[in-house]
């Protein structure tokens, strides 16, 4: 092995395009990943794009990746040379035009910015850049103060919002493919191998399986090929950190493949990507192109001799595809019926070869482990739980995104200190951990320590990382009916238990959502429950019935209640909530009448209407449109 | 060998085995539904499902695709594991509800009845007959098609498959005893099932069978024909299911040559096919049957158990049909001698079983000419058998309507019948003609072997040491055949049980110095007497005819045919022959 690798090289490329990133003339960068694009990015894009062409600027635009807080997009930061960076957020086109004629003069627009950054952290090379001070702007909020981001922690994240993921070159600023040289300068497969397992860092998918052990395992099978994959077949409603990742920051993913596939000792490796991330798959497309042509990728990898190709296979939107034997088959083209293990894919896996898949965000974690040491990763996070974890925080939270924090974080740090409280600051009632496999968490649990084992103990998983907050207008037995309704569909149907047991969940829990089921049926749940998790063959089995099962330990009275008092107490369960008029305060407007899609609202124009139960269908519609409080919701005989 | 500790139990496994292979192989029962010896373990209906210990963890997996390793403690019967098969018969038992196979498995289990909302399926998706069809017949017609619970089994696109071979493989390894997958939904083609012999074509049989309950040996043949193998080079079941490991495909027919003193033709006869006169209706109407097709469905261990049934009922008006292809002055002139007194017999079968039956008897003339035979005749006419004579010319016509099928014969009147039983009449076999050659027997004008004498040598035919026994030689009964079998047998044994034979001495002889060896008398001798043998003349080899003096029956023709004069008839030689007409005229030649 030829040791010529040039971590001068990349150095130089880092000098040299370092202004790239930090550029001697001013820069606008738009946030344009999928949540940035949902919420106007493009058309933000656009508008910068004419008012600098308008105002004849000698600005760069470019783009950049989400930094986490979707809630605040379209989201835009301003740079000026020696001057902290200004991030702008919940902007409109309007808006927009009017924020850069005003920067064009000067103003920097200070009541609209969010936060700042001064000095811009570098993970990867533990340094800091310093962009400058403004002290015109001292009482404004330093990113790392500013309350969403304060108790966050970024590895995984590091690049995303910060970096062009069209750009290698910014990557490489931002210390990329440093890990890479390092590993093939210095290290023997084996010993990337140590340094992952003494990291402590467990597979991020879902299992928690450590990830060093299983390298090792896959690297030690006598084979003449071994496969690697990157399981980007995120499914779990709600959760979207590795989309986050693979927009934001591809060749993060990328390098930490290459790393990995040195110490297994891989050649061929394949990032299987839900088609449904059409954007991730463009950015990763592209990314391995910038690669191979920097010699990061492809044959004689920086002439170390060692050569790596990877492939993106495009999966076709099934749940089951990210269980990896499920996987493994969608990727020979078979049908995706997860089969036995063992052979685990680290003996017998793609094409039947030694095969190694970890999470995106796993690979993700890599190169930090690499050029920071295992001593300092295994030193965030708990005992058995080492580094940090991105959660995707929704529902009924204030400030709802992405966010990566140190395992060990109790959730009410998560909800009240990052998410900042209930919505409309309402009571809250349960955390949903895990995505649908996960479990429902009580009030009591908010001082729970987030780590793969806390949340077993509890009945949940830590997942891919999805948390859903629920306020007390969350049905509980509703919000179990509806991810067994998802796992039902998703259910690959080979298992008897899963596919039938299921099905028997969804309609007893359809029942209670009626007042339909007997208290009986409950325990019926907890066996059946049981049997599902004991006798299905893959994880998806194995967890489906963790919702039902958490909140029947949890919320059980809520349950009884649907059954025994025909009441849901947050007005949810169409069957048991009733919807009438209050006289005194309806001033028969009609706007309600002329929405109701059964026609069950009549009366006289400017006097008290009235709803026919019969033709009511609970929709709802006429309680959001009044504006009077006239229309109000009755479950189990009371209002 | 690796060794599993199963319930207890050490067992000695090889490496490859499943737990489920092992542990039958202890004689440790595990329910299964989706599990066949001859298929790949596929793991869906999860009853096999046990609880294993392996280093120090406990996991729950389907036995029937575990493998065997070292380290494996195995119980198949703790609370939990068949508490969750209980679960589990509750939900195949919701699933298919009328299934008789989940009935009875979900019994066994201890569950009668399912606390979970029954369907209306009867496929439990356990994959046999996808599997089945790929592994097996190599096919693949059909897959699971959907997922979770909208999970189904259909051919590509749910169209009619060009593939399907419609060898109902699929249909015939379905655990819920229902016919879940119907052969006309996969395929236009015609299904060609296969008819058991013995049955008389009224039940169906596979391509492996032992040919009837009472064959020796009572071993399985594979009918090559049909054998999925044979015409496809797949399948091979029979070979993995066969504990005994008993099956070989590569077997071929083997040639026996015996050396034998005598031989005895016994080959019976074949029964008349009636499709040969269509008036009869046969194969037209279910309800048309021969005499041989009623014993079968009489027979308790025939197809129907003896429960006389047509079309799933009882009949109440039988007709009789006699003399059907025999006495027949276009086609077999004799008389079958057997019909009458077999019709009269079934007709007495069915009085026995229904006393209320409208029975009729078509006959032309009853022949009831052996000992009792009459007597038996008149106990069947006094049950209320009606006898209804017609003439041997007069046309009889079955005619189907709604019901049944109407009796038309001329001179009486129209008869409604819901079975018609044709008395058949017996024939040569098929293959008689080719055996007379190679035997060297001959065939009388009815196409049945012809005995030397009909009076005084009955049993003989004109080949020495060749006699005939039974309804190869006419049509007969049971104790008119033993008779003759009997009497084949003593001539046997009178042959057989002498050191030498005794021949005529007016025998051929060859004079070897005249002969030139050209085979003229070979191809003249009746009897093949003759054979070719080299000698030595004169220090060269030649080769000249030669007489088995036990075979020769001194007919003269081989002397007649010489052309050198080099064979005499011992006894009639040409100076004898003129000695004798010297002798006549008393003078000098």
């Amino acid at each position: 092995m030829t040791k010529a690798i040039n971590t001068i090289n990349l150095e130089d490329i880092a000098k040299k395009e370092v202004e790239r990133l930090y550029p001697k003339k001013p820069k606008i960068v738009v946030s344009k990943s999928t949540c940035g694009l949902a919420s106007g990015a493009a058309k933000i894009y656009e508008t910068i794009r004419n008012e600098i062409d308008n105002l004849n600027l000698d600005w760069i635009l470019t783009e950049t990746g989400c930094i986490g807080f979707c809630q605040i997009e379209p989201l835009i930061y301003f740079y000026q040379p020696g001057k902290p960076k200004l991030f702008y957020g919940n902007l409109t086109e309007k808006k927009t035009s009017e924020l850069i004629q005003a920067l064009a003069k000067g103003d920097l627009k200070k009541d609209w910015i969010l936060w700042k950054i001064e000095d811009e952290e570098n993970i990867i090379t533990d340094t800091k850049f310093n962009l400058g001070i403004d002290d015109e702007l001292e009482d404004i909020v330093h990113y790392e103060k500013y309350p969403f981001f304060s108790k966050q922690r970024k590895i995984v994240l590091r690049n995303c919002g910060f970096i062009d993921p069209n750009s290698i070159e910014e990557y490489i600023v931002k210390g990329g493919y440093s890990a890479l040289t390092k590993v093939l300068n210095d290290y023997k497969p084996q010993d990337v191998i140590d340094i992952v397992k003494k990291s402590g860092l467990r597979g991020r998918g879902g299992a928690g399986f450590p990830t060093g052990l299983k390298w090792e395992l896959c690297s030690k099978e006598e084979s003449d090929i071994r496969y690697i994959i990157c399981n980007a077949d995120e499914g779990d409603p709600g959760a979207y950190m590795n989309r986050s990742v693979l927009e934001g920051d591809p060749h993060s993913v990328i390098e930490g493949m290459i790393i990995g596939a040195y110490a297994i000792g891989s050649s061929e490796g394949y990032i299987y990507v839900r088609a449904e991330y059409p954007l991730a798959i463009e950015k990763l497309k592209e990314a391995i192109i910038q690669a191979e042509e920097h010699g990061f990728l492809g044959e004689n990898i920086l002439d170390s001799g060692f050569s790596l190709r990877i492939s993106i296979v495009k999966g076709a939107g099934a749940f089951v595809c990210g269980e990896e034997t499920a996987l493994i088959a969608s990727i020979e083209g078979r049908p995706v019926d997860p089969r036995m293990r063992p052979p685990f894919p680290s003996k017998s896996g793609l094409w039947d070869k030694p095969t190694n898949i970890n999470n995106v965000e796993t690979w993700n974690n890599v190169p930090v482990i690499i050029t920071r040491g295992h001593e300092w990763y295994s030193s965030l996070g708990t005992e058995n739980s080492k580094g940090t974890k991105v959660f995707s925080l929704v529902g009924k939270i204030k400030n709802t995104g992405l966010v990566e924090v140190p395992m060990g974080i109790t959730l009410r740090e998560i909800i009240y200190d990052i998410g900042g409280g209930i919505l409309e600051n309402k009571k809250f009632k349960a955390i949903q951990t895990g995505g649908p496999s996960g479990g429902c968490l009580h009030e009591k649990h908010i001082d729970l320590p987030v780590d793969y084992d806390s949340l077993a103990k509890v009945g949940s998983i830590m997942g891919s990382g999805g948390m859903i907050v629920l306020d007390e207008e969350t049905c509980i037995v509703d919000l179990a009916k509806f991810f067994i309704d998802f796992t039902r569909d998703e259910s690959c149907g080979t298992c008897s238990s899963c596919r039938e047991g299921l099905d028997a969940y969804y309609e007893i829990l359809t029942r209670v959502t009626e007042g339909k089921a007997l208290v009986s049926e409950l325990n019926l749940l907890e066996e059946l429950g049981q049997t599902i998790i004991d006798f299905s063959l893959c994880g998806l089995g194995k967890t489906a019935p963790n919702p039902v099962l958490t909140t029947l330990k949890y919320f059980r009275d809520e349950y009884i209640e649907h059954i025994e008092e025909k009441k849901c107490r947050a007005k949810v369960c169409k069957a048991l909530i009733e919807f009438t008029i209050v006289s005194e305060n309806c001033t028969g407007c009609e706007a309600c009448a002329k929405l109701c899609p059964q026609e069950a609202i009549t009366g006289e124009s400017k006097k008290p209407h009235k709803i026919n139960p019969d033709l009511c269908v609970q929709c709802g519609i006429c309680f959001d449109t009044c504006r009077f409080d006239a229309i109000s919701i009755s479950t189990g005989g009371t209002v | 060998m690796i060794k599993v500790i199963i319930d207890g139990q050490e067992i000695e496994a090889e490496e490859g085995q499943t737990l489920l292979q092992v542990a039958q192989s202890a004689g440790i029962y595990i329910p299964t539904l989706c599990y066949h010896k001859a298929l790949s373990p596929y793991g869906s209906c999860r009853l096999c499902v046990v609880e294993i210990e392996h280093n120090d963890r406990i996991l729950y997996h389907t036995s029937c695709q575990f493998p065997v390793m070292e380290n494996l403690i195995v119980k198949t019967n703790t609370e939990r594991v068949i508490q969750g098969r209980k679960i589990i018969a509750e939900l195949l038992l919701a699933r298919c509800p009328d299934s008789e196979k989940i009935q009875e498995m979900a019994k066994e289990l201890g569950v009668v009845e399912t606390r979970f909302k029954k369907k209306d399926e009867d496929c439990i998706l356990c994959g046999l007959c996808v599997r089945i069809c790929q592994e097996r017949m190599g096919v693949h017609t059909i897959d699971f098609i959907n997922r979770g619970i909208k999970r189904d089994i259909q051919p590509p696109f749910g169209k009619y498959s060009d593939i399907c071979r419609v060898c109902g493989a699929c249909a015939s390894v379905c655990p819920t005893g229902a016919r879940v997958v119907e052969l006309t939904e996969l395929s236009q083609k015609e299904p060609r099932p296969i008819f058991s012999d013995f049955e008389e074509g009224l039940t169906q049989r596979t391509a492996i069978y032992t040919p009837f309950p009472q064959a020796v040996p009572k071993i399985p043949v594979i009918d090559r024909n049909n054998c999925s193998h044979f015409l496809l080079g797949e399948c091979q079941i029979c070979v993995e299911v066969c504990e005994a490991k008993a099956i070989n495909h590569e077997q071929e027919d083997e040639i026996i040559e015996l050396e034998v003193g005598s031989i005895v033709v016994a080959t019976g006869f074949d029964n008349f096919d009636p499709t040969e006169k269509p008036e009869y209706g046969y194969k037209e109407f279910k309800n048309v049957i021969t005499g041989l097709q009623f014993e079968r469905l009489v027979n308790a261990s025939g197809p129907t158990q003896g429960h006389l049934e047509i079309n799933g009922k009882e009949p109440e008006k039988i007709v009789f049909i006699q003399c059907v292809g025999s006495r027949d002055k276009d086609g077999h002139e004799y008389c079958s001698r057997v019909c009458c007194m077999y019709t009269a017999k079934q007709a007495h079968m069915v009085r026995d079983k229904f006393p209320d039956a409208k029975i009729t008897v078509y006959n032309t003339d009853v022949r009831a000419f052996g000992k009792g035979y009459e007597e038996f005749y008149n106990r069947v006419q006094d049950e209320n058998v009606e006898y209804l004579r017609r003439e041997l010319d007069d046309p009889i016509q079955v005619v189907g309507n709604e019901e049944g099928v109407i009796v038309k014969a001329e001179g009486h009147p129209d008869i409604h019948a819901d079975l018609v039983v044709l008395a058949t009449g017996l024939i040569p076999r098929e293959d008689t003609k080719e055996l007379s050659r190679l035997l060297n027997i001959n065939l009388s004008e009815d196409g049945y072997y012809l005995e030397a004498h009909p009076k005084l040598r009955p049993i003989d035919t004109f080949t020495d040491g060749i006699f005939l026994a039974g309804c190869c030689q006419s049509p007969k009964d049971i104790p008119d055949t033993v008779a003759q079998a009997s009497s084949a047998a003593s001539r046997v044994s009178n042959i057989l049980s002498q050191k030498e034979l005794e021949i005529e001495a007016t025998v051929a002889k060859v004079d070897e110095s005249l002969c030139r060896g050209c085979g003229l008398c070979i191809e003249s001798c009746p009897y093949t007497a003759i054979e070719l043998i080299s000698i030595d003349r004169t220090g060269n080899k030649v080769e000249v005819a030669y007489v088995n003096e036990a075979l020769c029956k001194g007919c003269g023709t081989c002397a007649a045919a010489c052309l050198n004069g080099a064979i005499h008839h011992l006894g009639y030689t040409d100076n004898q022959i003129l000695a004798q007409i010297q002798a006549l005229g008393d003078e000098e030649i």
